[in-house]
C-alpha cells in the first residue's frame, strides 16, 4: 500500500500579473521504503510539490487535489497537526546547507529545538542521545554539537541537516536537490549517506534533483515533470532504457558522455514557456521535434503503456484518449 | 571575547578625542564672551583681564587646548561660573535622573519597537503591517515637546491622572540614597508610596521619549525581520515541525538583531538630545534642563561639562552595542 499518494494535485500562485500554474494535475505514489525522483529542469515545479508535502508552501499558493498520507489528506489539514508531522513524519533537506542551518544558534539548540517541538517533555540526556546518535549516523562526531553552522565546511553542513532530519526517524525523507551546492566529490559522499540511511532507517524518499546520474543511483521510480506537469511516470529502470516522451529522451541524451567522439554538449533548445499564459496543448509541443498539429491544439492526457504513465499524443491516438487520467498507480 | 572588548574601547577613544576637539573649537567660536557673561557687560577692563587671566583665556589657544584635555583626562571639568561648584559634582548630581529617563523611554521604546515591527513582518502586507507603517511615519513626525504636551494635556490637565512635571511630588523623595535612580532606591527603602510617585512621574516623559523613538525601531524591526523570515533557515525549521512564535523570535528576530542593535545604539545618542528637550517639557531635573539652563547663562565650564558627559555616554553605549551583538552573534567574534 502506498505510504504517500499524490492525487490530481495542483497549485498556483497568486501574483499581481496573474496566477502561475505551477503545478498542474500531478499524480503519483510513494510505497515504504520506496525512493521516488522528482526530474525536470529549474522551474518545472518539483520543489513546489516538495514543499506541498509539507504544507510549507508560501501564503500566496493555492492547492487543490489530494496528497494522502497515513489516510489523512495533508492539503487540507491544519497548520497545528501538520507541525506535529513535519520533522517527526515526515522531514526535508534542501539545497543549500549554507544557509539552512540557523547561522547564530549552536547545532545542539537546533537539534533540542527539533526534538523539543515534537516531544516537550523529553529531558536533556535523552535529548543530547538522540542527537548524537543523528550526527553518528552522519559519520559527524557527536563533539561538534557544541559548534556553530559557520565552523563547519559545505558538505558537513548538509550531513547536519540530514542528521536533523532522519533524527526523529521519519518514514519520507523529502531531499530537494540535496547535493546541487556542492561540490562533485562532496555530492557523492553525500549521496552515499543518503543511500545508506535509506537502507538502515527504513526510510522512503522524495529526491528532488535536475541530476539525472544522481536517479539512476538510487531511485525506484521516477516522475519526470516539465513546466508543472507530469510528463512521464514509471519504474527507473526502463524509462533510462527506453525513455517514451520526447522530453525525457532528450533530457537523458544531455547527459554528458566523455567517451563519445562528439563532445559537444547537447542541450534541449528553447526554454521552459511561461507558466502564467502556459501553450495550449502540449507544455511542451514548443520544443518538441515530434511536434504534430495535435499537440499544439490539445493537451495530451495520461496514456499508460508498459506499466508507465506518459503524457504525451504519440502514444495513443483519438481512440485511447479517454483513458482516465487518474488511473491506478504505476507500481 | 576579551581581545574583542579591548579593541572595542582602544577603538572608542579617537571617536571621544573628536568630540572633545569639536566641542572645544565650537566654544570658543561661538560669539559671547563667558567673563563678560559672568560679570556683566560694564564691568571694568581691569577686571575683566583679571578674570580671563584666571580662567586662562589669555593663553595661545592651542595651549587652551592642551590644558583642556588634560584637565578631562584628569575626570577636572572645571567649576561653574554660575554656582562655582565642580562641574562633574553637579553633573553626577542630575545623571541618575537623565539615566532613569532614558532607560525607561528605551524600554516603552524597545518594547513597542519589538513587537509591532516582529508582528508587523509577519504578517507582512496585511492589516497590522499597514497600521504598523502608518503609526511609525506619524509618530516619527511628532516633535517630541508637542507630544509631550498633548500627554500633558490630556493624562495631567484633563484627565487629572498622572502629574505633568518633575521627578517626583514634594516630600516623596526615597529616604536613603543609594543610586541616585528613584525606581531602584525607593525599592531599597522598601517605600512604596515614594515607588508609585516615582512611577507615576516617569510615566508620561518617558513615555513621550519613547514612543516617538520607538517610530525608527518599528521600522528597522520590520524591514529585518521581514528579511530574515524569507531565510532558507526560517523555512528549514518550519520543515523540522518548530513551533510558529520559536520560528519568528528564535530564528527570525534574533537574526534581524544585529542591524537593530546597532541602530539602537545610536537611537540612544538621539534619546539623550530628545531628553534635553524633554526634560525642559516635563522640568525634569536632568542633565539636558540642566544644559540650556547653563545655556542662558553662558557658564561654559557647565556647557562644556555636559556635552563631553554625553559623549562619554554614548561611547561606552556603543560600546556595550558591540559586545551584546558579539555575544548574540558569534561570527562578530571571530
Amino acid at each position: 500500500m502506498a505510504l504517500l499518494e499524490v492525487k490530481n494535485l495542483r497549485i498556483d500562485y497568486l501574483t499581481r500579473r496573474g496566477s502561475v500554474k505551477a503545478v498542474d494535475e500531478i499524480s503519483f505514489s510513494i510505497g515504504s521504503r520506496e525512493t521516488i525522483g522528482l526530474v525536470g529542469e529549474s522551474g518545472c515545479g518539483k520543489s513546489t510539490t516538495g514543499l506541498a508535502m509539507l504544507g510549507l508552501l508560501p501564503t500566496n499558493a493555492r492547492i487543490s487535489g489530494e496528497i494522502v498520507y497515513n489516510g489523512k489528506d495533508l492539503s487540507k489539514m491544519h497548520q497545528e497537526e501538520l507541525r506535529k508531522i513535519r520533522g517527526e513524519e515526515i522531514s526535508m533537506i534542501f539545497q543549500d546547507p549554507m544557509t539552512s542551518l540557523d547561522p547564530i544558534m549552536r547545532i545542539r539548540k537546533q537539534f533540542f529545538e527539533l526534538i523539543q517541538a515534537h516531544h516537550p517533555k523529553m529531558n536533556e540526556n535523552e535529548m543530547e542521545k538522540i542527537s548524537s546518535e543523528a550526527l553518528k549516523s552522519v559519520g559527524i562526531d557527536p563533539s561538534r554539537l557544541n559548534n556553530y553552522p559557520f565552523e563547519f565546511s559545505g558538505g558537513m553542513r548538509q550531513r547536519v541537516m540530514i542528521a536533523l532530519s532522519i533524527a526523529l526517524k521519519p518514514s519520507i525523507l523529502i531531499a530537494d536537490e540535496p547535493t546541487t551546492s556542492l561540490d562533485v566529490v562532496v555530492q557523492e559522499q553525500i549521496m552515499e549517506v543518503l543511500k545508506e540511511l535509506k537502507r538502515s532507517k527504513n526510510m522512503s524518499m522524495v529526491l528532488i534533483t535536475h541530476d539525472l546520474g544522481v536517479v539512476a543511483e538510487v531511485v525506484d521510480k521516477i516522475v519526470v515533470m516539465y513546466a508543472g506537469h507530469l510528463v512521464e511516470y514509471g519504474n527507473v529502470y526502463p524509462v533510462y532504457e527506453k525513455p517514451l516522451h520526447p522530453y525525457t529522451q532528450l533530457l537523458l541524451e544531455s547527459i554528458p558522455n566523455v567517451k563519445l567522439e562528439d563532445r559537444e554538449l547537447k542541450y534541449i533548445p528553447g526554454s521552459l514557456p511561461d507558466l502564467k499564459n502556459p501553450p495550449k496543448g502540449c507544455r511542451f509541443s514548443p520544443r518538441c521535434p515530434f511536434s504534430k498539429n495535435i499537440c499544439k491544439e490539445k493537451e495530451p492526457p495520461i496514456f499508460e503503456i508498459e506499466g508507465r504513465r506518459v503524457k504525451c499524443w504519440l502514444y495513443g491516438g483519438e481512440i485511447n484518449a479517454n483513458i482516465d487520467k487518474t488511473s491506478s498507480a504505476v507500481g | 571575547m576579551k581581545t574583542y572588548i579591548l579593541t572595542r574601547v582602544l577603538l572608542a577613544i579617537p571617536m571621544i578625542l573628536i568630540i572633545l576637539t569639536i566641542v572645544f573649537v565650537i566654544l570658543r567660536v561661538l560669539p559671547g564672551n563667558p567673563v563678560l557673561a559672568m560679570v556683566g557687560p560694564k564691568a571694568p577692563p581691569q577686571i575683566v583681564a583679571a578674570m580671563e587671566k584666571e580662567m586662562g583665556l589669555d593663553k595661545p589657544i592651542i595651549v587652551q587646548y592642551g590644558d583642556y584635555l588634560l584637565n578631562i583626562a584628569h575626570g577636572n571639568f572645571g567649576r561653574s561660573t554660575l554656582t562655582s561648584l565642580p562641574v562633574i559634582q553637579e553633573l553626577m548630581q542630575k545623571f541618575p535622573a537623565t539615566l532613569e529617563l532614558t532607560i525607561f523611554a528605551m524600554i516603552v521604546a524597545i518594547f513597542i519597537g519589538i513587537f509591532f515591527g516582529t508582528y508587523a513582518a509577519y504578517y507582512y502586507g496585511r492589516t497590522l503591517d499597514v497600521v504598523a507603517r502608518v503609526y511609525s511615519i506619524f509618530v516619527y513626525s511628532f516633535p517630541v515637546f508637542w507630544f509631550g504636551i498633548m500627554l500633558q494635556l490630556i493624562f495631567g490637565v484633563w484627565l487629572h491622572w498622572l502629574p505633568v512635571s518633575g521627578r517626583s511630588s514634594p516630600f516623596m523623595i526615597p529616604p536613603h540614597v543609594y543610586t541616585g535612580l528613584y525606581v531602584i532606591d525607593s525599592i531599597l527603602n522598601l517605600d512604596w508610596p515614594v515607588f508609585v510617585d516615582t512611577i507615576r512621574h516617569l510615566i508620561l516623559p518617558s513615555v513621550t521619549l519613547g514612543v516617538v523613538i520607538s517610530s525608527i525601531f518599528v521600522r528597522m524591526v520590520r524591514s529585518n525581520v521581514i528579511l530574515s523570515l524569507s531565510s532558507q533557515y526560517v523555512v528549514a525549521s518550519r520543515a523540522r515541525g518548530v513551533k510558529e512564535k520559536k520560528v519568528l523570535f528564535s530564528h527570525a528576530l534574533k537574526n534581524a538583531m544585529a542591524p537593530i542593535l546597532t541602530i539602537m545604539g545610536l537611537e540612544f545618542a538621539l534619546l539623550l538630545a530628545g531628553a534635553v528637550l524633554t526634560e525642559t517639557t516635563f522640568s525634569w531635573p536632568g542633565i539636558g534642563s540642566y544644559l540650556i539652563s547653563r545655556i542662558a547663562y553662558r557658564d561654559f565650564p557647565a556647557i562644556q561639562g555636559a556635552i563631553v558627559f554625553f559623549a562619554f555616554f554614548i561611547a561606552a553605549v556603543s560600546i556595550l552595542v558591540d559586545i551584546i551583538n558579539a555575544w548574540i552573534d558569534p561570527r562578530v567574534r571571530y
